[in-house]
């Protein structure tokens, strides 16, 4: 059964959707991700949270490899999702990319239909049938709450959507390979007020389904959504715990300038 | 689940060595034209001797009773080649390199688009239009002023082989005056320079070593041009002596005598030799481009830092022109003059052709039947359809592959890239006369493929490759890197990203690509003559022998009989080449459409 390939290769057991033990990373020279120790629970929204610069889309791009791209990139330490190790020689980059879909600070539809945005990941995990592939559209569409605005206009191209619409099309997208975890690098910050309130409510709703990791710049947003949150700076985890805590009474006095706004 | 996941894998490192393998087409092509070039000429210079060949002031073929290291010398083409060049750059680089000034700084804005699409479109006419403007309009006038009664020669060959090149001189020359950082022009203005000051003081100098690539690859052009030359030199193996003493190029020797040289024969192989000749020229042209370039990147490594008026920058501590006006306001004034010129002369070539032509055009001569009774031009449209799609079958694969390659998988100004780009140029380069000849050595002979439109197709798709290589890597690189992230986090691997967003994203350049490759194939003749053939019958086959419509040109041009139908395929070419040039233009608009999107 081809379908199966990647579909359900990933063990996910126990409470942790993510273990990161003594990470580092180097792009070349730059040591630009310096022994990160985390543990993301499941089912939560993780906020990762620092000034520019520090880390943040590098560290969210470990999790899924993206990093595998870039020449000169090295990384040592480990990564867990769920129990597995994903930069263990026989993961399949594929099926782990599956599982840990990605949505980006710039909306990104690629220029075609809306469905066929959609079903691109499906398809390319073996789905071909009319009926199945529809089904999973729509079910994409309604878990980001796009069904109802788009539902007439499947076929007219992603490019024509407005900005907040293409960037919850891009979740729809990144939903339809059924991921356990969902990255998301600033997902936000090229929107407007009323359509960033629209995924941030979104956030809340997925996590019954998905693990959520955000990075954003917006700290407010980061204390309105998530469970946890981590700081970063010049490529440390500065802190990290639970959002309320960090917030209210930081242990770190950098943590305590950032969020104060002393810098940043 | 192991096995898709490894055989995926294996799919994937078995792409990219197909596209690799396509990169690297271009280098194995120009080593392989070198190659049986020389290979094929060793012969001749065996038999000659190098310095008999090189420097015989008598090249008479048939005239058996001289020694053969006496009757085999090409100086007086080597000198006639020269000659003509230097004219050429004289009046085409020097007109090219005005233009461009004025292009660049003193046209008014709203003239600026379509003069520089003018421009695009006289480098899109194909040589044999040029000759046979030079041999129908350009020779009566110059026959007048002639002392001799005759209008060929150095003159005619420079006037006509310097209008061919101009476009070539003024594009790149205009995109390095474009690239001289505006501080430049600002910093000499706040000194108090005029703009024309600023421009010829300051920015031209700036743009020293772009408007000397500029003027070599025109060199280039000028060095390989075949047919245009050869309608209007006088052809006659001698030194010249005057403006309108009769000369012969490399080029003309090579497509003037091929015709009834028997294969194997020291006639032949010497014609070869010839060639060997010339490619010795455009490689070294290519050396120097390949230093210039180097020297220049060298200076960019250096920290980009704005002149200021306290360096000893000599423009402006001590501006070159002195007084306000003077100098270069003429300078200016003559930039204007000679871009009129230009816009002359190419109304002068549509409009002849256009007017003498278009009435000689009707649906016999398009369509009728063609033989020794009838010509029509029936012969000349289906062999350029087979020739069109002969080469694109070949060319497109490569090429798109090759672009793939340096686009998705090379890392940016990595050496490889860096080789496959010299090669790639290199081959953009090369003469259309060479690749006639490598055509015949390789696939009429070695490929026992015979005179036939398919070896013509496959010498014109060498033609195109680098046209299509670079239309597509482009596209590709246009491509935001956005959307192959998009699709690599949705599990997809590097194939289907390229094949499924990346490319279709690309689709305009691609097309783009198909159109200049067309263009080029539509108007190309003397690469053809002698692997396609010059005949007057429609082709039946791929195997058969068919003549384009350029060489279709040459044949009615060449027979007094049928300057009518010379006209009118000139008034059909020029058509197809405007359409052609319009349909690149709309491209061009609907990509940075697309990128805006
Ligand atoms: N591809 C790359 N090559 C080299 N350095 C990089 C690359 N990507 C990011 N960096 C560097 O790594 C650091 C962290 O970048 P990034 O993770 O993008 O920061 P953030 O998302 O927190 O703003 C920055 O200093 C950045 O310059
Ligand atoms: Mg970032």
């Amino acid at each position: 059964m081809k379908r199966q390939n990647g579909w359900d290769m990933f063990a996910f057991e126990g409470e942790t959707a993510v273990t990161i033990e003594s990470l580092d990373l180097y792009y070349g020279s730059f040591h630009a991700l310096k022994n990160i120790c985390m543990a993301m629970p499941k089912h939560a929204v993780t906020a990762l949270i620092g000034p520019s610069g520090c880390g943040k889309s590098t560290l969210l791009k470990t999790l899924n490899r993206l990093n595998d791209l870039i020449d000169g990139c090295r990384i040592t330490g480990s990564v867990r999702i769920g129990a597995r190790d994903i930069y263990a020689k026989e993961v399949d980059v594929s099926a782990l990319r599956k599982n840990v879909g990605m949505v980006f600070q710039k909306p990104n539809p690629f220029p075609m239909s809306v469905f066929d945005n959609i079903a691109y990941g499906p398809r390319t995990f073996g789905v071909r049938k009319k009926a199945e592939l529809s089904g999973l559209v729509e079910n994409s569409l309604k878990a980001a709450n796009l069904w109802a605005e788009l539902k007439d206009r499947l076929h007219k191209s992603a490019l024509s959507l407005s900005g907040g619409q293409q960037q919850r099309l891009c979740i729809a997208r990144a939903l339809a390979v059924q991921p356990k975890i969902l990255l998301m690098d600033e997902p936000t910050s090229a929107l407007d007020p009323i359509s960033t309130g629209k995924i941030e409510e979104l956030c809340g709703e997925l996590k019954e389904a998905v693990t959520i990791v955000m990075v954003t710049h917006n700290m407010q947003q980061a204390a309105r959504i998530s469970d946890k949150t981590g700081f970063f700076l010049l490529g440390d985890l500065v802190e990290f715990g639970d959002t309320g805590e960090l917030f209210a009474s930081p242990k770190q006095e950098a943590t305590m300038n950032y969020i104060s706004g002393r810098f940043g | 689940m192991r096995d898709a996941h490894t055989s995926g894998r294996k799919r994937e490192t078995a792409a990219k060595a197909v596209f690799g393998f396509a990169a690297a087409f271009s280098v194995f092509a120009v080593f392989a034209i070198i190659f049986y070039i020389f290979y094929a000429a060793l012969p001749a210079f065996r038999e000659i001797g190098v310095f008999h060949f090189l420097f015989g002031k008598l090249w008479a073929p048939d005239k058996e009773f001289l020694a053969v290291s006496e009757r085999f010398g090409i100086l007086p083409m080597i000198v006639g080649t020269l000659c003509v060049t230097a004219g050429a750059v004289l009046v085409g680089g020097g007109i090219g390199i005005f233009s461009a000034v004025f292009l660049v700084a003193f046209c008014p804005k709203k003239l600026r688009a379509p003069l520089s699409h003018l421009i695009h479109f006289l480098a899109a006419i194909p040589s044999i239009i040029y000759g046979f403007f030079g041999l129908a309009v350009l020779l009566p006038v110059l026959d007048k002023l002639s002392p001799t009664g005759s209008g060929m020669g150095v003159l005619a060959c420079s006037l006509i082989l310097g209008l061919m090149i101009l476009p070539t001189v003024t594009g790149i020359a205009k995109d390095s005056l474009e690239a001289v950082p505006s501080a430049y022009f600002e910093g000499a203005l706040s000194l108090g320079a005029s703009r024309e000051q600023a421009m010829f003081g300051t920015v031209l100098p700036a743009a020293k070593s772009g408007v000397l690539t500029a003027l070599i690859l025109g060199t280039g052009r000028a060095v390989g041009e075949t047919m245009a030359a050869l309608m209007v030199a006088g052809n006659a193996a001698a030194f010249p002596t005057g403006l309108f003493s009769n000369l012969r190029t490399l080029t003309i020797n090579m497509v003037l005598e091929m015709a009834y040289a028997s294969p194997g024969s020291l006639h032949r192989n010497a014609l070869i030799a010839t060639g060997a000749v010339l490619l010795v020229f455009i490689l070294a042209l290519n050396g120097i481009l390949g230093l210039l370039r180097h020297k220049k990147r060298e200076r960019k490594i250096r920290p980009d830092r704005p002149p200021t008026p306290a360096k000893s920058q000599k423009p402006f501590s001590e501006p070159v022109f002195k007084k306000r006006g003077g100098l270069p306001r003429t300078l200016k004034y003559l930039s204007a003059v000679l871009s009129g010129v230009v816009l002359l002369a190419l109304a002068l070539i549509v409009g002849f052709i256009l007017i003498k032509g278009l009435p000689a055009i009707s649906p016999a001569f398009l369509f009728g039947p063609s033989g020794n009774a009838a010509a029509s031009l029936r012969p000349a449209f289906v062999t350029t359809g087979l020739l069109i799609l002969t080469a694109l079958a070949v060319a497109l694969p490569i090429g798109i592959g090759a672009a793939i390659y340096l686009s998705e998988y090379a890392k940016q100004n990595s050496r490889i890239v860096k080789v496959i780009r010299l090669f790639t140029e290199t081959l953009s380069g090369m003469p259309s006369i060479i690749f006639g000849f490598f055509g015949v050595i390789f696939f009429c002979e070695l490929l026992g493929l015979g005179r036939s439109v398919l070896a013509g197709g496959l010498t014109l798709s060498l033609i195109i490759l680098p046209t299509v290589i670079r239309a597509a890597e482009e596209s590709l690189l246009a491509v935001g890197d956005s959307l192959r992230e998009a699709s690599l986090a949705l599990g997809a691997g590097r194939l289907r990203t390229i094949f499924y967003v990346v490319l279709p994203s690309a689709v305009s350049g691609i097309v783009t690509a198909v159109i200049l490759g067309i263009g080029r194939i539509v108007g190309e003749s003397a690469a053809l003559i002698y692997t396609a053939g010059a005949v007057m019958y429609t082709p039946q086959g791929l195997l058969s022998e068919g003549a384009g419509f350029a060489v279709m040109m040459w044949k009615f041009s060449g027979e007094g009989l049928y300057l009518d139908y010379a006209y009118a395929t000139a008034a059909t070419l020029l058509l197809f080449v405007a359409i052609l040039q319009a349909l690149v233009a709309l491209c061009k608009r609907g990509l940075t459409r697309g990128k805006r999107a």
